[in-house]
């Protein structure tokens, strides 16, 4: 029999023994929770985590602390932890539903959730253990799959559509066939035309650019928007300039070249219409401008600007006119002594003389002063060519001075037995004029209807106020001139041939002297004439103001 | 060595009677190495042997009971060593009630408060502890708060502090709320008969 003590001591130590057998299933529980390499927790019957291992510690981003206590609806997705527990308390277990783990870090993981209800002995619920796989790299798998699959299901329909159209071999594809067949060659033709349209066009540009690029002239070629698009070799030499340099500028960039500033201020920046405008570009090149417009379908394409060197005949006519204008000189001393001479022994300060001799000497005195004249003439011409045509502008009454040279026509006109008219406004406005000047052209116009006018003839002579100029004409009802002869009738030396006729005098100098008298007085001259019906002369002056407004062009002038 | 840990002291502390489970020693352990690792655990063990107490944390077993001054001695010890305030003795209470081994086998009747509060807590407090009684006093779960009393438990004053922590951490496991706080509201060593605790949830 065993004594109390001995039992006790027994009892002892078999709750010593099951101390030491707790204390290892406490080791053995929790070794077996830590190695699990899936997350599991176990959490009570309203829902809060009461144990859970390192894998959900790490895979949720709680520490240990945090994940205890917390509420296992804050791990996942209110709808999915709704799901889930309703299937657990209702199924008693879960098995791999798909569900979206949330982490401390807001990050969002698929996982395979499990789960088992936790009852007591008595049947009482009291939570449930809950598991999960992550699916992160499933999922990436899957879809990776799905790529695949989708590849391998286009690639199918790809295969399914060529057996059709192999299979499809009707007549009806031949005669397809055969119709693209046609087209194809129809549109072969098309083709080989068009690449021949474009060598001929090709070629035709490149003679295009070799005419332009071999031009004796230099070519500039502007763009719509004013651009310049081309030069040519020619052009470069003359303002001493590469084309890559200037290629693509406006006018306005253009002006500050130095050498190219003369043309480019002439063009003006909306490349203004020239015709044979003079530009000094230095002492050894002058060139005459000439804009065109580059026309296609009425719509303008850009301008061509021709730029014609004339330095050569400047300068020739320039020492031609320096010629004539000494000769000129030289030979009106020698003719001025002769007529002083003629003229006394006409007087018979010399004596007196036989009829003979006066007729001979009196025909002598006025073939002396036809020379003279003609003299006069040309150096008004070397005058005006060479700028030194001096112009003193005075405000006065026009119908003065014509009335005044009309009154020293008088005789001329009655040998010739013509009638004169003058048609003059009540009131004309002043004008501003070199009285002698604009004596010498009225006196050429009124010389030529007298001249050339038919005997007992008519001239008539109008005035009329245009408000800012007034314009005159002198009509005659004389010879005419021939209409393929017009165009040049303000040409120096020029004679209509009707006219060379009737009077061999003349010298040709008379309509260009008074064009440039009546030009640098800011007026126009103009004429209308029928062969043999007669010829009027119009010509303009500005008035006083007007004349006033365009003096920096009247300047120029002078 | 502060001038509160002297040998004195720990006769003193020694001299309770009353007994605690290894399960208490096990948490303290887990804390230690959590917050500072294996280096300050073992500062903690020389510590206590300077003190002629060594207590070997790995070799403690959950179940075994081991003198109550003991396990006030490891909690004035790791205060001292790794220089913890009041809040980081609560904070170790409520760490405590997760890891515990004890805790864990009772969570099973975690599905009601009403039950935890009247029936498993007094429960709770002598499987862990051969002194004290725990009374529940009062629980009003439409106010959100519960009342515990702790009786005949006078040992020192850190306890208090631990266990504020500790009621805290047990009822984050039985009450699904985002914020509870645990308060001392009456304490043996401000003059009242016994220890009560307020809990209030939101």
């Amino acid at each position: 029999m065993k004594t109390n003590t001995e039992r006790l001591q027994e009892e002892k130590r078999k709750i010593e023994y099951l101390l030491e057998d707790l204390a290892s299933l406490e080791s053995y529980a929790k070794d077996l929770l830590n190695f699990f390499p899936i997350p599991i927790c176990v959490v009570s019957s309203i829902g809060i985590i009461l144990e859970a291992n390192p894998a959900l510690e790490e895979i949720s981003g709680y520490q240990m602390e945090e994940l205890i206590g917390k509420g296992i609806e804050e791990l996942f997705k209110s709808k999915d932890i709704d799901e889930i527990t309703k299937e657990i308390f209702g199924k008693g277990s879960v098995r791999g539903k798909e569900a979206t783990l949330l982490t401390k870090e807001k990050k969002e993981i698929p996982v395979n959730v499990y789960a088992r209800l936790r009852k007591t002995e008595e049947g009482e619920t009291i939570g449930y253990f809950l598991g999960f796989f992550d699916l992160t790299e499933i999922k990436k798998f899957q879809e990776q799959l799905q790529t695949k699959i989708n590849e391998l299901e286009r690639l199918r329909e790809k295969e399914l559509i060529l057996k059709i159209r192999e299979s499809a071999k009707t007549a009806d594809i031949e005669k397809k066939v055969k119709e693209l067949e046609n087209a194809r060659k129809a549109l072969m033709n098309i083709l080989e035309d068009v690449e021949e349209a474009r060598k001929k066009a090709e070629e035709e540009r490149n003679q295009t650019l070799a005419i332009i690029n071999n031009f004796a002239d230099g070519i500039l070629v502007f763009d719509k928007e004013g651009n310049l698009s081309l030069i040519n070799p020619q052009a470069e030499a003359f303002f001493d300039v590469k084309g890559r340099d200037i290629i693509g500028r406006s006018v306005g960039e253009l002006e500050t070249f130095p050498t190219i500033r003369p043309v480019a201020k002439l063009l003006g920046k909306e490349i203004k219409k020239l015709s044979r405008q003079e530009a000094e570009l230095n002492e050894n090149l002058i060139l005459e401008i000439t804009t065109i417009p580059i026309v296609r379908d009425k719509k303008i394409l850009g301008k061509m600007v021709i730029l014609h060197d004339i330095t050569r005949g400047k300068a020739i006519e320039k020492m031609k006119t320096e010629f004539v204008s000494i000769a000129a000189h030289q030979l009106r001393t020698p003719l001025s002594a002769i007529k002083w001479t003629l003229k006394m022994i006409l007087d018979g300060d010399l004596g007196s003389l036989t009829k003979e001799q006066r007729e001979f000497l009196e025909k002598t005195y006025q073939s002396n002063e036809r020379i003279i004249n003609l003299i006069n003439d040309l150096l008004n011409v070397t005058r005006i060519e060479e700028g030194r045509y001096i112009y003193k502008p005075q405000t006065t009454e026009i119908l003065p001075i014509i009335e005044s040279l009309l009154k020293s026509y008088e005789g001329m006109i009655q040998k010739k037995n013509l009638t004169l008219e003058l048609k003059k406004p009540p009131k004309l406005p002043k004008v501003k004029v070199d009285i002698e000047k604009i004596s010498l052209a009225i006196q050429n116009l009124l010389e030529n209807a007298i001249i050339y006018n038919v005997p007992n003839g008519k001239i008539e002579i109008t005035l009329e106020d245009k408000g800012e100029e007034i314009q005159i004409s002198v009509k005659d009802t004389g010879i005419g001139i021939p209409k393929d002869q017009q165009q040049r009738m303000f040409t120096k030396f020029f004679r209509g041939s009707n006219a060379m006729k009737i009077d061999t005098e003349g010298s040709g100098l008379g309509l260009f002297i008074t064009k440039n008298i009546i030009d640098a007085h800011g007026g126009k001259i103009w004429f209308e004439s029928e062969e043999g019906k007669g010829t009027t002369f119009y010509f303009t002056l500005p008035t006083v103001g007007k004349f006033e407004e365009i003096s920096e062009f009247f300047k120029m002038k002078i | 060595m502060s001038q509160e840990l002297t040998k004195e002291l720990v006769q003193k502390l020694l001299g309770i009677k009353g007994e605690v489970r290894g399960v208490v020693f096990r948490t303290d352990r887990e804390y230690v190495l959590r917050k500072k690792g294996e280096e300050y655990l073992e500062k903690v063990e020389k510590e206590l042997e300077k003190l002629g107490y060594p207590i070997k944390y790995e070799e403690i077993k959950s179940m075994n009971f081991y003198p109550i001054g003991l396990r006030i001695l490891s909690l004035l010890v790791i205060k001292e060593v790794l220089n913890l305030n009041d809040d980081a003795i609560k904070e170790m209470g409520l760490v405590a009630t997760k890891s515990s081994l004890i805790i864990k086998i009772l969570a099973k009747f975690f599905f009601s408060l009403q039950r935890v509060f009247a029936t498993e807590a007094p429960k709770i407090w002598k499987k862990h502890y051969t002194i004290g009684e725990i009374e529940p006093v009062e629980l009003n779960e439409e106010k959100k708060y519960a009342i515990l009393r702790l009786k005949d438990f006078k040992v020192h004053k850190i306890m208090c502090t631990y266990l504020e922590g500790y009621f805290c951490g047990i009822g984050q496991l039985i009450i699904k709320t985002s914020k509870i706080e645990s308060k001392e509201t009456k304490c043996p060593f401000l003059g009242d008969e016994y220890h009560e605790f307020l809990l209030t949830w939101e």
